[in-house]
């Protein structure tokens, strides 16, 4: 595509998304720029060994048995952000992951590929909390005007309740018992558990031998047997290609790649809608402005293949940046355009903790009599959450050993646990990190083991986000230089949300309750480029026109603490329009 | 040392420290073949020192055989998860050449050379480890006064172990030509020499030697609970390895928390192009357990530090030494597994117009006064 009408840069959670609705509704042609592999596409059959194809505009081209094979679910193979499939870097694996640089004891979780970082999540796609929108001043626009796009994005994703399987039953014994109620609203305004709103099909929608799934069920689950829907694997933090054999689109779990970029493509065979195409392996290193000082716009953008290391521009009537809420902010600094002191500042990231319940058998017997373990690696990875609208939330999450090692007992704030005393007035037993005799005994019991992640309502603050690093530079440019840390008042509502977690465990019969205490995991991360600040209500930038932000940084705060993806695709989706409205 | 020996030049590290240390042990021709195919051959000095921290983390537990079975007594040295964080650390940034710059001064968005290149030589019997970091950081006795050091103290602890000399340097830089830049490390330990080529900045063995000065510096400010002592499991060595277990821990603590990198600064500036980083490093320490001892990593055999194309899973993946100590089977198609809705018939979901949301939309107790910068 020589002559786009929009250019999107960056092909994650938001990015297809955008383009979709850019392409479908409203005829206009578009070519997305991706800096990561593409998996599951014929054009690129070694996308981590070979340069591949250049450009895909064909749903033909979407491969699901391909996707099976390179998403092999193991979880180092997945998640080690050196060298796994699912990292921040180029698609060369012979390659080291790009540079960020952090000073701090905290962790960067996000993907480069189509797809981005929503390839290895929960597919947790709840809305923000009304209070977060329409009261806590940071929000150009309406709860209300949100709802209808919210609803559009949740027919695409399939999204819908979760289904509750052992560790589930044993969270709403504690939630039930602890005196909270269900919430029967996707509109929360009251404390309160739910089922997760999850962008995964309904489980077993169809089986290989037309029995239903459960714990009876002998089928295969094999789509070319005939199994449809979930196959209630609690590996999606891997990539989940379930069920195999399944084309693309028709993968349970609606991470961008299945959701948005097949219809996406769509667009290319009916000749009353706009085209797409796609162009991964594709950093973008510059975006190109005409114009003077105070009314500049853009115009295009270059990027380089990071394959060949060529490097092209491409000209448009309209940029979108949709790099995430690191990128976005530093391809904005690298190419020079104004910083009124906002630009990548603001960075929320839900300010994490982590609370650990470890049952025993007699106890999980009691609340599943047909279940003897918990089994958190079966069911989807977090399918049952609690809500207080005004402080945060949290998640009932079961992972694959490594990721429950890690998170569990090697990632916290507080130091060793041998060092680390217990206030007696806490609910929590152990705080910190677990190692020696202590975590082997732990993870000995990782079959009766789930967690809490605890997600705070943290506000933006102008102190947290990327700049510039002024030490390293790569071909790029600039490296990010990332910070964040809590502020007091956010430490006060995590506290609370923990003390709910504890005793949420209790109620449901743990036998021990361990307070991770994490440092800065930055996996929600939103509104380093917010609406109100760097954007207007279009989400266009307020210093660059035609210049427009649709990723989780253009969302004006943290929505209260729900996961970031639902809102950051339903935004993505209105800045289309607004797009179409304003320039075509 | 031998500085012109024929390096073959490959896209991973390849071993060929062999030839160079042939010349100068007994070695057998079937030591040089091992020598040659290692993927990973690291100085002692570095693989003592993850080795320590490996075994201060996931020790061996024979305690746990009689209670929890034999499978609960192997620990993270059983499966060489040394080689897992020598492995990511020197795999951590690739740095290019056409970045890097002759200039001191780093003007614009070029690195200069000298960020990445240091000497580090420890001068034999005559001299102490503490001179040859104040050679390199160009400091006296004196100026570790103002900087708050207790000298002596650290002069006493501190130890580099085998290590005699410590190289990086870029190999053939050509900032003109768009690349990935090389690097060559030599070390020379225990009268034999170490040499690899690596296509990415060697983080691994640098961050030993930091490990080691932040030890001494834990031992001279009395942080440590138990004396230090060599350790007959890790020869090669320095300071760090001859803490006690928890000890070790104590002392990586000490950079995240303690000031540490404060006091060292001057000190590790020289070895570290970004000291701050450290405080990353020490997250990654702990958690790469995580990722590396939980995991199937150690199923990948005899290619588990080969580049990831090219691991293949050697042992089937409910084997793996941690998976039988957790009783996880491995990733499966599918399960069947009762299930049920919460929600029968689902979320109420009105159209927006018909929203009527409440005139309090955060329910109860919302924490007062708490706002954000607006």
């Amino acid at each position: 595509m020589n002559d786009p009408d929009v250019i999107v840069v960056g092909a994650g959670a938001d990015g297809p998304a955008a383009a979709w609705k850019l392409a479908t509704d409203h005829g206009l042609d578009v070519l997305i720029l991706e800096a990561g592999a593409w998996h599951g596409n014929k054009n690129w059959p070694k996308p981590h060994a070979d340069a591949g194809g250049t450009v895909s505009t064909d749903p033909a081209d979407l491969d699901g048995k391909l996707l099976d094979e390179q998403f092999t679910h193991r979880e180092a193979d997945a998640n080690d952000p050196t060298w796994g499939y699912l990292r921040v870097g180029p698609a060369d694996h012979s390659r080291a992951p790009w540079f960020r640089n952090l000073h701090q004891n905290a962790f960067i979780w996000q993907i480069s590929a189509v797809g981005g970082t929503s390839l290895h999540y929960f597919a947790n796609h709840p809305r923000a909390y009304p209070y977060a929108i329409d009261t806590q001043d940071h929000w150009p626009i309406s709860y209300e005007e949100l709802v209808p796009y919210y609803q559009l994005n949740e027919e695409m994703t399939s999204t819908q309740q979760a289904p509750m399987t052992g560790k589930e039953e044993v969270f709403i014994e504690g939630a039930t018992n602890a005196g909270y109620p269900l919430i029967e609203s996707k509109n929360v305004t009251e404390t309160g558990w739910r089922p997760q709103a999850n962008a995964v099909e309904v489980p077993g929608r169809e089986t290989s031998n037309g029995q239903p799934l459960d714990a009876d069920y002998e089928g295969s689950f094999s789509y070319d047997d005939g199994f449809r829907g979930d196959t209630l694997v609690g590996d999606h933090f891997q990539g989940s290609s379930t069920p195999v054999d399944a084309p693309v689109r028709d993968k349970a779990r609606k991470s961008s790649n299945v959701s948005y970029v097949p219809p996406a493509l769509d667009t290319n065979n009916d000749p009353t809608m706009g085209n797409v195409a796609i162009r991964p392996n594709a950093y973008v290193t510059n975006i190109e402005t005409t114009g003077g000082p105070g009314s500049i716009e853009a115009s295009g953008v270059t990027f380089r293949d990071s394959w060949s290391g060529q490097t092209q521009t491409v000209g448009a009537d309209t940029v979108v940046l949709a790099g995430g809420c690191i990128e976005s902010p530093r391809l904005w600094l690298n190419s020079g355009l104004p910083d009124d002191g906002w630009v990548g500042k603001g960075l929320t990231t839900h300010w994490f903790d982590w609370v650990v319940g470890v049952y025993d058998d007699e106890t999980v017997a009691e609340i599943n009599p047909e279940g003897e373990h918990m089994d958190p690696y079966i069911g989807q990875n977090s399918a049952v959450r609690f809500d207080k609208p005004g402080v945060g939330g949290m998640e009932d999450i079961g992972m694959s050993p490594g990721l429950v090692s890690y998170a569990d007992y090697l990632f916290s704030q507080a130091g060793y646990s041998f060092d680390t005393p217990v206030d007696p007035d806490e609910p929590w037993d152990t705080r910190g990190y677990v190692v020696g005799e202590e975590l082997k005994r732990r993870m000995s019991d990782y079959r009766q083991t789930k967690a809490l992640l605890i997600l705070t309502d943290d506000l933006p603050r102008q102190d947290n986000g990327v700049s510039l690093d002024n030490t390293f530079s790569d071909e790029h440019g600039a490296v990010p230089k990332i910070k964040w840390s809590p502020h007091p008042d956010d430490d006060a509502k995590r506290d609370e949300l923990c003390r709910i977690a504890a005793r949420i465990h209790k109620e449901a019969g743990a036998e021990h309750v361990h307070r991770c205490d994490w440092p800065p995991l930055l996996l929600h991360m939103q509104s380093s480029m917010r609406m109100g600040k760097v954007l207007d209500a279009n989400a266009e930038a307020k210093n660059v026109d035609r210049l427009f932000v649709a990723d989780h940084s253009a969302l004006a705060n943290g929505l209260g603490g729900p996961n970031p993806t639902n809102t950051g695709q339903a935004l993505a989706l209105r800045t289309a329009d607004k797009i179409a409205s304003l320039y075509f | 040392m031998d500085r012109n020996s024929s390096v073959t030049r490959r896209t991973v590290m390849k071993g060929i420290g062999g030839i160079a240390a042939l010349s100068m042990s007994n070695a057998t021709i079937a030591d040089a073949q091992a020598a040659l195919t290692d993927p990973l051959p690291s100085d002692p000095h570095t693989a003592d020192t993850y080795r320590a921290i490996v075994d201060a983390i996931i020790p061996r537990t024979p305690q746990l055989e009689a209670e929890l079975g034999p499978e609960h007594v192997p620990g993270g040295l059983d499966a060489e998860l040394e080689k897992f964080l020598i492995w990511d650390f020197n795999h951590f940034q690739e740095i290019r050449s056409e970045m890097v710059t002759e200039k001191l001064d780093g003007s614009g968005v070029g690195m200069p050379r000298a960020m990445f290149e240091f000497s580090l030589d420890t001068g034999g019997l005559l001299s102490s480890d503490l001179d040859a970091v104040l050679d390199l950081a160009d400091l006296s006795l004196l100026d570790l006064l103002d900087l708050g050091l207790d000298a002596d103290a650290l002069e006493d602890y501190l130890t580099f172990g085998a290590v005699e000399s410590f190289d990086v340097s870029f190999a053939d830089l050509d900032t003109e030509r768009e690349g990935v830049a090389e690097f060559e490390l030599t070390v020379e330990a225990d009268g034999e020499v170490y040499h690899q080529v690596l296509q990415n900045y060697p983080y691994a063995p640098v961050f030993t030697l930091a490990f080691d000065l932040v030890a001494a510096e834990f031992l001279a400010t009395g942080q440590n609970h138990e004396p230090p002592a060599a350790n007959e499991k890790f020869p090669g060595g320095g300071t760090f390895t001859r803490l006690a277990p928890q000890d070790r821990l104590r002392c990586l603590w000490t950079i995240v928390d303690g000031g540490v990198l404060d006091a060292l600064d001057d000190l590790l500036s020289p070895m570290i192009p970004d000291v701050g980083i450290l405080k990353f490093v020490v997250m990654a320490v702990n958690g790469l357990h995580g990722f590396g001892y939980y995991t199937e990593w150690s199923g990948y055999g005899s290619t588990k530090t080969a580049t990831p194309n090219d691991r293949v899973m050697e042992v089937s993946e409910g084997e793996v030494q941690s998976r039988q100590q957790t009783d996880y089977p491995g990733p499966a198609p599918g399960y069947a597994a009762n299930w049920r809705h919460a929600v029968p018939g689902g979320f109420k979901d009105p159209k927006a117009k018909n929203l009527n949301l409440p005139d309090d939309l955060a329910g109860d107790d919302v924490i007062d006064g708490l706002g954000g910068d607006n």
